[in-house]
């Protein structure tokens, strides 16, 4: 039901009803938000990106068929927006990039001098952040709650199986680098 | 079992999308096959913390952009509507009638507009265009509330014509439009905030709100227009507080004069 209503209220926007965007903003802001944030670990970054998102979903309103899942086609409207970002950005992204993990590593060695207990949740956040951003992206859609591995197949553009193999796969080279960490 | 199908079999087990006879035959492997078993130990922690990185909540400054953003598209949108509107009557100027001519073509639409309409809509369609409406309701609510807050009065004057779009008002609503209509700096706020409340003088908690607001005013035109309002409802109670404001020793003459009349309208 939901889903049917986020299709039929896009299809309104389609048609003209542009309020109607308000409400699909109001549904879908949380999740995107989070999306954005497991992928850049920016708060105001990612607020900016959420606002790209329904712009982009203004701008080419005319594109929904509503056929198809519409959260998929919003991830997939978020998923280009992340990438242009990372484009347009590249050079200033990639240094700080290497200088953020240099300064948290430094600051790790640091902590395990001073304290003994290691926090396992932030090691594995810094092992999420060292990973290739479209692993880290299955991962973060694969853990949505409400989303299936058939809608991840859909936003990735790929099939069901493969989107398995692929979150596995994810899940795999994040354990080696959680391990290299804490073995630092 | 081949590696790739084991690594599917434990990710739908993972991500939960197993019905529990399919997770007991996995589990049941599992206990089978201490190899696959490690390579699940491995990645269950792993899969499960991720659940534990903690997202902030976003700020308030993202919704305000939003709906701001949203409304001057909305704007947009509609003066597009009257310039196409504008342009196409245009082309009826070089015809002799043009009102008949217009009023053809109007007919013409209007029957075939009618023809393709008149199907009935399904139970389900009903449906969600309530539940839309509801949703809109509390939407455009939102979008009241943030342009009232807002600094400049131009915006908070398209709150109040928001406001005037709203089928009923929550009591978050009303109690907005009297902080606007007993606080707010601006005049003409202030007045349309009297009309927005005129909406809703039905209910019993407005009407005694607009007279108690009466001796709060300090400007001769939100005085006078809430004495007519007064007078139009013949509400009684409002003669106290205007017989108040008329003890005011800095009243304005002509606010007098009206305030004397409107109390001699009322008895």
């Amino acid at each position: 039901m939901q889903e049917l209503t986020n299709n039929a209220l896009m299809l309104k926007v389609k048609s003209g009803d542009l309020d109607k965007l308000g409400l699909l903003y109001e549904r879908h802001k949380k999740r995107l938000f989070g999306f954005f944030y497991n992928m850049n670990s920016n708060t105001s970054l990612s607020e900016d990106l959420v606002q790209n998102v329904f712009v982009r979903m203004l701008k080419y309103r005319h594109t929904f068929t509503g056929e198809g899942s519409f959260t998929a086609w919003m991830f997939r409207t978020a998923r280009n927006v992340n990438y242009d970002y990372y484009r347009k950005n590249r050079i200033a992204f990639n240094q700080s990039d290497v200088m953020n993990v240099a300064y948290k590593l430094e600051d790790s060695e640091n902590m395990e001098k001073g304290m003994i207990q290691k926090d396992d949740i932030s090691v594995l956040r810094r092992a999420m952040h060292l990973l290739p951003p479209e692993k880290r992206e299955i991962l973060v859609l694969s853990k949505f709650k409400e989303m299936k591995f058939s809608e991840v197949g859909e936003i990735l553009g790929c099939s069901e199986g493969t989107a398995k193999v692929k979150a596995h796969r994810a899940l795999k080279d994040l354990r080696t680098i959680f391990l290299q960490l804490e073995t630092r | 079992m081949e590696k790739e199908k084991f690594e599917i079999w434990m990710m739908e087990y993972l991500s939960g999308e197993l019905d529990d006879t399919d997770r007991d035959d996995f589990e049941n492997y599992l206990k089978n096959n201490p190899n696959e078993r490690q390579v699940f130990e491995e990645a269950y922690g792993l899969w499960n913390g991720i659940d534990l990185f903690e997202i902030p909540e976003h700020s308030k400054q993202m919704d305000d952009t939003f709906f701001e953003r949203l409304h001057s598209e909305i704007e947009k949108q509609e003066s597009m509507k009257l310039n196409w509107f504008q342009k196409f009557s245009s082309i009826f100027d070089s015809i002799q009638k043009p009102q008949l001519a217009f009023g053809m073509l109007l007919l013409g639409i209007g029957i075939s507009a009618g023809y393709f309409l008149n199907t009935k809509p399904s139970k389900e369609a009903i449906e969600v265009v309530n539940a839309s409406n509801t949703e809109t309701e509390q939407v455009r609510e939102q979008l009241v509330l943030t342009l009232l807050e807002q600094p400049s009065a131009n915006k908070r004057l398209q709150g109040m014509n928001e406001a005037a779009k709203l089928n009923d008002a929550t009591e978050q609503i009303i109690e907005a439009l009297f902080a606007t209509l007993n606080n707010d700096s601006n005049i003409n706020v202030r007045l349309v905030a009297i009309e927005s409340l005129a909406k809703y003088v039905d209910t019993p908690e407005v009407r005694m709100g607009l007279v108690k607001s009466i001796a709060l005013q300090d400007s001769p035109l939100v005085q006078i227009a809430l004495a007519e309002l007064m007078v139009a409802l013949q509400e009684k109670a409002s003669i106290e507080s205007m017989k108040d404001l008329l003890q005011k020793p800095d009243i304005d003459t002509t606010v007098k004069q009206k305030l004397e009349e409107s109390i001699n309208h009322i008895i």
